[in-house]
């Protein structure tokens, strides 16, 4: 069977392996093609609300409804590739934790309690970031009958990243420029 | 032995009184039962030794406003040559009862629910008479399938909560866990019943993204929906596409050229492959070893880019249409691929080495969340976790689609049904993706990859498909409707059956082996929720 392993190696033996793999792999963070400007440019006022947090950034996703590639490229993100939290953003386990709440997804009428409840147990200073066209104008789900509309109808928004989905660069770029302005990252 | 045709003969013979009618559809046999008696049809086809029929889906389909009825379809296949076996019935007029088939066949019972939520039908008899997907907030009254609901009814809110099962006594703790979770995951809620650590009793209440696909596709044209095909789950947009897609296909007898066939089945490959390497990592990840979580989000990452490169989509959006692909690949851009997987596989294996001489990563997989063989054929159990607990069913290999009669995969299978076994039939699977993608790369025919479609199928005319996804089966029935429309689209992920297991693999366990267990499922909620 491929694959199978019936090698017993030593905790030693196995540990060399994995810094034999890790020196080949060498540094993966990075390689990945630069977006452009975001098509919605943050606007002052976020920017200035942002100030507070310095320089990084905890966010904690809710997803309201989406088709899960949202929450895939939102997972992206974290990968070696990416590394946000390189440039200090983290993902948070608690709304009560976070600076930001990243909205994918329309509002499904199941999910519209969940989302004001998630908003009102976020602490304040707080921004909320409208991720992908759904959370934006309900894309394709638009008018359905378990939609309740976008994320703007329930909670108020501050920074829209548009795309179906948006690419983890695109999403990236957003992030950093919400950061505080004297550290912006390479990106 | 028992193929479909023997098994209507013995039908008949059993059961010759019950059956009205017996006709193929699209070369599947379709008996047309009197109400009253299709329990007792069902729960034969189900249990006869030579059949063992496994419930593969239940639908309705309401036939107003052309006729007064409502049509019940169940789906079963055959347990040896994995044939097809359809049962029709018919509520006429007024009439919403039907018996339900649940106390005798499982598999059945979140279908059931399903279809008195949407269509308000009534399964006498079912054990679970709750709301499934409808949330208790919803009015009363409120079946969204029904064509006399309108597809953007604004829904009132009621007052109304879910009566979970509730086991009680001393030392016994309820653990509530959702709709929102920690990670960056879907929407559901899980509901704990534990003595101790060990769980007691799992319920698993979902539907919380219902966006109303099914509903929405009744609002398109037949070959304008498969944007909304790619979103019902977002991450197996091929799979759903190009189940859509046949189906369409069949209604219009369309030809996909043999180019474009190879190309379906080299894009569900990459799918599966930048799915199922997520998933490992993934696996490793929720047992706290994170040194393969980063390797395979590394590896999942260059698949992706190269989806990207290749399609101009991450999620390769955009690829199926009706008729075959919209993307035609070069041969520069074929060899590119298959470089690209040249050197994922032996990284990949590398990594495979060092995980499984790991004695603690492996002491947490083996004998974690049982699924066994038994609990998995009563639940109709497939895909991935299916053929980790020994259910033998590959539909690329018992129903081939795409490429697959030229280009059979060897199907993996598995009997543990522990989260190590689910974990070994994806890393198997992820060697056989990649020999199938060279192997396509090499044997890819030249000529077109899109025919256009030309017909408007009939009225009333329905055809199903049947795809194997990366997480497993995904059936779609398409019904046309006047002017090239969609009358009834049936969607079914793999997930809306599967869920309902985990309840099971989980009991006995902890429940910080819940989050490892669920991942190893790996089931979509959206694909489920719809």
């Amino acid at each position: 069977m491929r694959g199978m392993i019936s090698e017993r190696l030593t905790r030693k033996e196995n540990m060399f392996r994995i810094i034999k793999k890790s020196l080949k792999t060498g540094v993966v963070t990075g390689k990945y093609p630069r977006a452009e400007t975001p098509v919605v440019p943050v606007v002052q006022a976020t920017k200035d609300k942002t100030k507070l947090f310095r320089r990084s950034l905890t966010i904690r996703e809710v997803d309201t409804g989406s088709c899960n590639a949202c929450e895939m490229e939102m997972n992206a993100l974290m990968n070696p590739v990416y590394d946000a939290e390189r440039f200090g953003i983290h993902i948070a386990a608690s709304p009560r934790h976070a600076d930001a709440l990243v909205v994918t997804g329309p509002v499904t009428v199941n999910m519209e309690r969940a989302l004001k409840d998630v908003y009102m147990q976020t602490p304040d200073p707080k921004i909320v970031i409208a991720l992908g066209d759904c959370a934006i104008n309900c894309g394709m789900f638009k008018g359905s009958y378990a939609v309740t509309g976008p994320v703007e109808r329930h909670i108020p928004v501050d920074v829209h990243i548009p795309g179906c989905p948006p690419r983890p660069t695109e999403i990236l770029k957003v992030l950093s420029e919400l950061r505080d302005e004297r550290r912006r990252s390479d990106d | 032995m028992a193929d479909a045709q023997t098994a209507m003969t013995q039908l008949k013979e059993a059961y010759g009184a019950s059956i009205a009618e017996m006709t193929p559809i699209n070369g599947t046999p379709r008996l047309r039962v009197i109400k009253d008696d299709l329990p007792q049809v069902a729960h034969y086809i189900h249990t006869h030794p030579h059949l063992r029929g496994a419930m593969s889906l239940l639908w309705a389909v309401d036939h107003r406003p052309r006729e007064a009825r409502y049509e019940l379809c169940y789906l079963f296949t055959l347990s040896e040559q994995k044939d097809w076996l359809l049962l029709c019935t018919d509520l006429q007029g007024d009439d919403r009862l039907f018996r339900s088939i649940t106390p005798h066949i499982h598999a059945a019972k979140w279908y059931e629910r399903e279809i008195r939520d949407m269509f308000g039908l009534i399964p006498v008899g079912h054990p679970d008479m709750r709301r499934l997907v409808r949330h208790e907030h919803w009015p009363k009254g409120s079946h969204p399938l029904k064509k006399d609901f309108r597809w953007d009814t604004v829904l009132e809110r009621v007052k109304g909560q879910h009566a979970f099962r509730r086991i009680e006594g001393e030392g016994v703790f309820e653990v509530p866990v959702g709709p929102i979770h920690a990670g960056i995951i879907e929407p559901g809620h899980f509901r704990f019943s534990v003595a101790g650590e060990p769980i007691m009793q799992l319920e698993i209440h979902h539907f919380w993204k219902h966006r109303g696909v099914e509903k929405l596709f009744e609002q398109q044209e037949l070959t304008a929906a498969v944007s909304l095909a790619e979103r019902v789950s977002g991450d197996t947009t091929v799979g759903h596409s190009l189940a859509y897609c046949q189906a369409v296909e069949s209604l219009l007898h369309l030809e996909v050229p043999r180019r474009g066939r190879y190309l379906r089945s080299l894009f569900l490959e990459l799918e599966r492959l930048h799915n199922h390497i997520g998933d490992v990592g993934a696996i490793c990840n929720d047992t706290a070893y994170a040194l393969p979580h980063a390797h395979c989000g590394r590896m999942k990452e260059q698949i992706m880019q190269l989806n990207d490169r290749v399609t101009g989509s991450r999620f390769l959006r955009g690829v199926n249409r009706v008729g075959g692909v919209g993307i035609d690949l070069t041969r520069e851009q074929l060899t590119q691929i298959v470089a690209e997987l040249d050197g994922i596989e032996p990284d990949f294996t590398e990594l495979e080495r060092i995980l499984f001489a790991n004695a603690s990563l492996t002491d947490r997989l083996e004998t974690t969340g049982v699924l066994t063989e038994q609990t998995a054929w009563d639940h109709a159990v497939m895909g991935v976790v299916g053929r980790a607990s020994g259910v033998d069913q590959d539909i690329r290999r018992d129903h081939p689609f795409a490429a697959y009669v030229e280009l059979p995969p060897k199907a993996v299978l598995y009997r543990y049904g522990d989260v190590r076994a689910r974990m070994r039939v994806r890393l198997d699977e992820i060697h056989e993706s990649i020999r199938l993608i060279r192997e396509i790369q090499q044997r890819i025919p030249q000529g077109s990859v899109l025919t256009m479609p030309t017909e408007v199928p009939a009225q009333e005319t329905w055809a199903l498909s049947a795809v194997e996804g990366w997480r497993g089966e995904i059936l779609y029935v398409v019904m046309a409707g006047e002017q090239g429309k969609i009358h009834r689209c049936k969607v079914r992920d793999p997930s809306f059956v599967n869920w309902p297991a985990i309840q099971w693999a989980v009991l006995g366990n902890i429940i910080p082996d819940f989050p490892l267990i669920n991942k190893s499922f790996s089931l979509s909620y959206a694909g489920n929720d719809l």
